[in-house]
């Protein structure tokens, strides 16, 4: 990976040492984008897929705070410039621990998308069938995987334009997904 | 190859499929198939033993399972004793392990074992365990599961090759054929014409359940021994001639282009070259046909046919008995299932069978000296080879 976004839209603040100022409170359900949460029975930690997001249990909470904002970020290497995903606490290209945020292109295109019509894991079964793919983000040398929603995966497109959105998973943690346009 | 010469001297496998038996049970079942297939094996000979076991603590609830498995199957282990987990690839990586040992000269006689039990009460805590293969909490929480990133290389090799359908359920069709040579088989004596395979329903677009590998219970043994103990137990040795492992990724975001396997062209190369022979000199391949694109990517990869032309090798039938060479007789992990951590075991005592003649004339490759066995890890994260020789030199 080399060239990052060009212009991120905020500040971005280093990941070493931590900002007390960076975490806002969550947005009312009402006020989030996408869709309402739904709430959730809470899962045993090792059947839940969705990680633990709190400053006491990840050094990347901060990812999760961002995400209570709308935004997806990610981690870059002030050092040798490289921008990574997921984010990190070190650089794997020079180990450095002083890391920056950067936020993410909010579009992307799909590279490659399926859909789960059987076989989903536990506590995903009811949202089957559901589209998975990987996104070339608009503007960052990056692909991410995602979910997909807001459209039949029968009805997605290769190369086709979707935005990020980051939402409620329904008991207080905040996840991203891709979201297919009107 | 440097240090002491290494050989597969004999196996076992139980059999495979929707098993009424749990971990320990089938080590024992594997245990026992092995000394009555070994006959001239004694548990005091075995000095070490590597037990490939993908996910035992969630499959079986169950952890320190090189000792359970150990005492299930009658063993003292005294030099080496451990498990070897690499996801799909958990049971090659207990005869590389197993061969680094001997070679190295820690080890005089070593058991590579695999068990794997994957079918539970609930199937979507079994896939739940499945998912968990992959970088859990960026790609699990999307439902993230082997199918649907496999099913993104097949869409891509469509796009960007022309692969169809057919030449997918040309794969399918043949292994679950060769697999109807082998009683062991999850699929023993279940046919799949073509036209069945592409009227079964679709798990993750384009792919088809006939084009998926199962959730498989069973257990496989391999008893590997120095040189100057090769004699004692057999007559028809496989040897260890090469091998090669590359793994590029992890996180799905890193994988880069999905049609074109660096790893697997980085391991091939290496064991290949370290056995000093050409892909063209294979006899067999048991290659990890998890799903059958995988094959598919495969052929490519290994250099058996350019770039894009694995879906046309396969539809032509260049993988069968008599023809460029035979591609997973066995019966593949579609025809015979995938217990993850025994996989790599049973490929490899394939190999041993296939050099002593011991297979029926329907999978049997004609006079093989030279097998290659392949196996991928997780979303293809990782390539593992192993060259096999007839000859020790």
């Amino acid at each position: 990976m080399s060239a990052p976004p060009s212009r991120p839209r905020r500040p971005a603040p280093t990941l070493v040492p931590p900002d007390p100022a960076a975490s806002p409170p969550a947005p009312a359900a009402s006020e989030a984008p996408g869709v309402a949460p739904r709430p959730r029975e809470k899962r045993p930690f090792l059947l839940d897929f969705f990680p633990l997001e709190s400053e006491k249990e990840t050094r990347l909470s901060r990812f999760y705070d961002r995400l209570r904002e709308g935004r997806l970020s990610s981690t870059r290497c002030p050092r040798d410039g490289e921008l990574h995903w997921p984010p990190r606490t070190a650089c794997p290209g020079c180990h450095s621990e002083e890391l920056e945020w950067i936020d993410l292109p909010e579009h992307g295109r799909i590279y490659a998308f399926s859909a789960v019509l059987a076989g989903a894991p536990l506590g995903m079964e009811s949202e089957v069938p559901f589209a998975v793919g990987l996104v070339d983000l608009e503007g960052a040398p990056l692909r991410l995987f995602g979910r997909i929603d807001g459209r039949p995966w029968s009805e997605l497109r290769l190369g086709e334009r979707v935005r990020v959105e980051t939402y409620d998973i329904g008991d207080g943690r905040w996840f991203y997904r891709f979201r297919a346009l009107p | 190859m440097s240090g002491r010469r290494v050989a597969l001297v004999g196996g076992a496998s139980t059999r495979w499929g929707v098993r009424s038996a749990t971990w320990s049970e089938l080590a024992q079942e594997v245990g026992a198939a092995l000394f009555r297939a070994v006959p001239r094996l004694r548990a005091e000979d075995v000095d070490s033993l590597f037990v490939g076991a993908a996910e035992p603590e969630r499959f079986a609830f169950q952890s320190h399972v090189a000792p359970l498995a150990a005492e299930q199957m009658g063993l003292r282990p005294r030099n080496i004793l451990q498990r070897t987990e690499l996801a799909c690839a958990s049971g090659q990586s207990a005869i590389r392990s197993a061969y680094a040992a001997i070679a190295a000269g820690l080890s005089e006689v070593a058991v590579a074992v695999g068990v794997e039990k994957m079918n539970l009460p609930s199937m979507s805590e079994a896939n739940s365990a499945m998912g968990c293969v992959m970088d859990r909490p960026w790609d699990g929480p999307h439902g993230a599961t082997a199918p649907p990133f496999f099913a993104m290389v097949a869409q891509r090799h469509m796009l960007e090759y022309g692969t169809t359908e057919e030449m997918l359920a040309a794969v399918s069709e043949k292994n679950h054929r060769f697999a109807n040579s082998n009683p062991n088989a999850q699929f023993y004596e279940k046919t799949f014409p073509r036209e069945k395979l592409l009227r079964l329903p679709l798990v993750a677009p384009p792919l088809r359940l006939g084009d998926c590998s199962s959730m498989t219970d069973g257990a496989a043994a391999v008893v590997l021994v120095a040189e100057e103990r090769v004699r004692e137990y057999t007559d028809t040795p496989a040897w260890i001639r090469g091998t090669g492992q590359y793994s590029n990724f992890h996180n799905l975001a890193h994988a880069g282009s999905l049609t074109d396997w660096v790893g697997l062209k980085h391991a091939s190369r290496e064991a290949l070259g370290r056995a000093g022979i050409s892909v063209h000199d294979l006899d067999l391949a048991e290659v990890h046909d998890c799903f059958t694109i995988s094959e598919i990517v495969e052929y490519e990869a290994l250099g058996l046919c350019p770039p894009g032309e694995g879906g046309r090798f396969a539809a032509d039938g260049r993988g069968e008995v008599g023809a460029d060479l035979v591609v997973n007789p066995r019966g593949g992990l579609l025809g015979c299932g995938h217990p993850l951590g025994a996989t790599g075991i049973a490929q490899a005592l394939e190999v041993f069978q296939q050099f002593a003649g011991q297979v029926p004339a329907r999978r049997q490759a004609p006079d093989p000296g030279w097998a290659l066995v392949h196996n991928l890890s997780g979303s293809a994260n990782v390539h593992s080879v192993m060259v096999y020789g007839r000859e020790a030199a």
